[in-house]
């Protein structure tokens, strides 16, 4: 997959492409919206990574252009304004998505994957699986190496959120909007509550660990 | 600089005022000393005729009555009495030969030729003079036995008379138009003294930046003083716009200083650490420093926004029990670990205007406090009813927790106020604040009663309409 990244930012822009690049995209980086809009007509990108305020050309009028030009490459906005104005402006404009600065890297891999998929969510497995660990997405049933897990609808919901993606580390702000359809960072400890019950349930009696604490950034499931 | 152009745009309003005026009155002035100079002319010129026509009347009565001898006994009697002084006398009888002739010493340059030639066909001639440009006018009148009398004047009295009309109209000219400029500096100094003051009052805000400035208005209701009026009620809203972003500024400098010292702090003493895991750690915490930060800039500009009245609201009929529900989810879990009992009894069909994410976020804020402050096997309970006699709705977090003492009670909603209490606490502490502001910018009112030890009610009051259209500034 190859990503478009436009951030006037040489630190923020050299963040992005180099974790984009760990994850295995082919990154392009341009530094002002001019050469962006170049670059974004010159070759198909599967995905672009927008900074509204941009040198030259900001990158709302950038989008519009690109609308125009026909050309429907996803766009994920990047902003240090985080009011829900300029959500809808950069969405009415022809964005997908919109992360405000500062943002965890998880969490803007995760909603660049989310758009890159979105024209193609076709099928999604009913059962997800990390190790031992089952979750049946149909029946909202759970069991570790065939000991059944009762949850509760937030806990099943947080490990549906971890299993998705396993693997991937998921920021706090990720999973409220998840678990709890909240779109702004709470700034409460709900999460840790939420995953401290969980790990009770799928993790305490069961060996290996499968539920780590990423400290500063979120949450991961996976096999250590 | 702008004071200087509106001093240059003053002085120029001032001066086309104070034009305008005086030459509106040195025209009408000059209007009507002309018209008076015209309205003399006239007069004298028909004044002189009458003079005239008089002589004429007089001598040919007296030829009528006692014939050539009568009429030149009274023309000698006239040049007696010094009448013909002033005037031409010529009588010529039916030959043409000239009976009697008088003209006043220094009449010259008339071409009296004209009286034979013109006269015979005009009863009333004028012989211009071309030395001196005045006029003879001369009244002919035919008596029997073709004897014509003829009696002439000069204008050059009535030109005297006009010319020193003339004279005084230029010196009363003079006069007029110093008082017509001195009259135009007044009006143009008077009616403009308002805009002078207006200019004052802004010139005094530009150039020491402070708003408490206000433009002094006599109440008289006129356009000027109204135009003061307005100046001053925007002014105060100015003022309070800037002391608020002025406030918030200062706020945010503040409440960021501290965050940003731990950051500090943590990257430092982890650069001191060999010990990769440690290096790890130290990492660690200075993302979670850092996102504090973010979350408290976050909150910080929620508050400001809220309290100057530029956060953006989205008002809609909300369910409170249901807005209530997604608020307690998110704490329910913390709660029910900690021992605490969360109840909700709320009318379901209960409804007020807001924009829910917002009231969402006052909520949860106010249970996350409850929480907080909450002991094993406390509870909170959140009840909401109509205000008695009043469209608002009353949402009241009731816990069983520590309470706050009396004296803190007021300084709760402050920012990053915390009753001594409770300084071990997590939290930003501003979330009381936030619920204020934006329980404020919804047109409501927040309350919060306490019994130390027994326990704490925090209400919220909103209307159950929503507050007017839009969000903006509000007085």
């Amino acid at each position: 997959m190859r990503i478009l990244v436009v951030e006037d930012d040489h630190s923020i822009a050299t963040f992005i492409a180099g974790g984009l690049r760990q994850e295995g995209f082919a990154v392009d980086v341009a530094e002002d919206g001019v050469s962006g809009l170049e670059l974004a007509r010159a070759g198909p990108y599967d995905a672009a990574v927008v900074d509204v305020m941009l040198p030259r050309l900001d990158g709302l009028s950038l989008v519009t252009a690109l609308r125009h030009a026909g050309i429907p490459t996803p766009v994920l906005f990047l902003s240090a304004r985080h009011t829900v104005d300029d959500r809808v402006k950069g969405l009415q404009t022809g964005g997908d998505d919109y992360l405000a600065k500062p943002f965890a890297f998880a969490e803007l891999l995760a909603r660049l994957q989310a758009i890159t998929r979105r024209g193609q969510r076709a099928v999604e497995a009913t059962t997800l699986t990390v190790a031992d660990l089952r979750l049946d997405r149909l029946t909202r049933k759970v069991d570790r190496g065939g000991t059944p897990i009762e949850l509760r609808p937030r806990e099943f919901a947080l490990l549906e959120c971890l299993m998705r993606q396993p693997g991937r580390v998921m920021s706090k702000a990720m999973i409220v909007s998840h678990v709890w359809d909240y779109s702004f960072d709470t700034g409460t400890n709900a999460v840790d509550v939420l995953v401290h019950r969980l790990r009770d349930k799928i993790d305490k009696s069961f060996s290996p660990k499968l539920l780590h604490t990423v400290r500063g950034i979120g949450y991961v499931l996976k096999v250590e | 600089m702008s004071s200087r152009w509106s001093e240059g745009f003053r002085t120029a309003l001032t001066l086309r005022l104070g034009l305008w005026y005086a030459g509106l009155f040195a025209v009408s002035a000059a209007v009507l000393l002309t018209f008076t100079y015209l309205l003399l002319g006239r007069a004298l010129a028909a004044q002189d005729r009458e003079v005239l026509e008089s002589m004429l009347e007089r001598y040919s009565f007296a030829y009528q009555r006692s014939g050539l001898s009568g009429l030149r006994s009274l023309v000698d009697a006239d040049e007696s009495e010094g009448r013909h002084e002033r005037l031409l006398v010529r009588v010529t009888n039916d030959k043409a030969e000239i009976v009697y002739f008088a003209q006043p010493p220094g009449w010259t340059g008339f071409d009296l030729a004209a009286l034979d030639e013109r006269a015979a066909r005009e009863p009333w001639i004028e012989i211009d003079n071309p030395i001196d440009s005045s006029s003879l006018e001369v009244g002919t009148r035919r008596l029997p036995h073709g004897l014509i009398v003829q009696i002439g004047r000069s204008s050059r009295v009535r030109d005297e008379v006009l010319t020193r009309f003339r004279d005084r109209a230029v010196e009363v000219g003079v006069i007029v138009a110093v008082i017509a400029i001195a009259g135009g500096a007044f009006v143009g100094y008077v009616a403009l003294s308002p805009v002078r003051a207006l200019q004052a009052t802004t010139h005094a805000i530009l150039e020491t930046g402070r708003f408490d400035a206000r433009v002094a208005t006599r109440g008289t209701r006129d356009p000027f003083d109204r135009l003061g009026g307005s100046i001053n009620t925007m002014l105060a809203r100015i003022e309070r716009l800037v002391r608020g972003m002025r406030e918030a500024l200062d706020n945010v400098a503040h409440d960021l200083r501290t965050p940003l010292t731990r950051l500090r702090n943590v990257a430092e003493s982890t650069l001191q650490e060999q010990d990769p895991a440690a290096l790890r750690d130290g990492l660690a915490r200075a993302l979670e420093e850092a996102d504090r930060v973010s979350a408290t800039l976050t909150a910080l500009m929620d508050i400001s926004e809220a309290e100057t009245g530029t956060l953006r609201l989205t008002p809609e009929t909300v369910h409170v029990a249901a807005v209530v529900d997604e608020a307690l989810s998110l704490h329910a879990d913390e709660a029910e670990d900690r021992g605490i009992a969360i109840a909700s009894r709320i009318d379901p069909a209960l409804t007020i205007v807001a924009d829910r994410t917002r009231l969402r976020q006052v909520i949860a804020n106010l249970i996350e406090n409850a929480v907080k402050y909450s002991d094993a096997g406390g509870r909170v309970d959140l009840e909401a009813a109509a205000v008695p006699g009043e469209p608002s709705v009353t949402i009241t977090v009731r816990d069983t927790g520590a309470g706050i003492a009396a004296t803190d009670l007021p300084f709760v909603w402050d920012r990053l106020y915390r009753g001594d209490s409770s300084r071990s606490a997590r939290g930003l502490g501003l979330g009381l604040s936030l619920v204020k502001a934006i329980v404020e910018a919804h047109g409501g009112r927040v309350g919060v009663t306490s019994a130390p030890g027994r326990g704490s009610a925090f209400t919220v009051t909103l209307p159950t309409r929503g507050h007017g259209p839009g969000p903006g500034p509000r007085p």
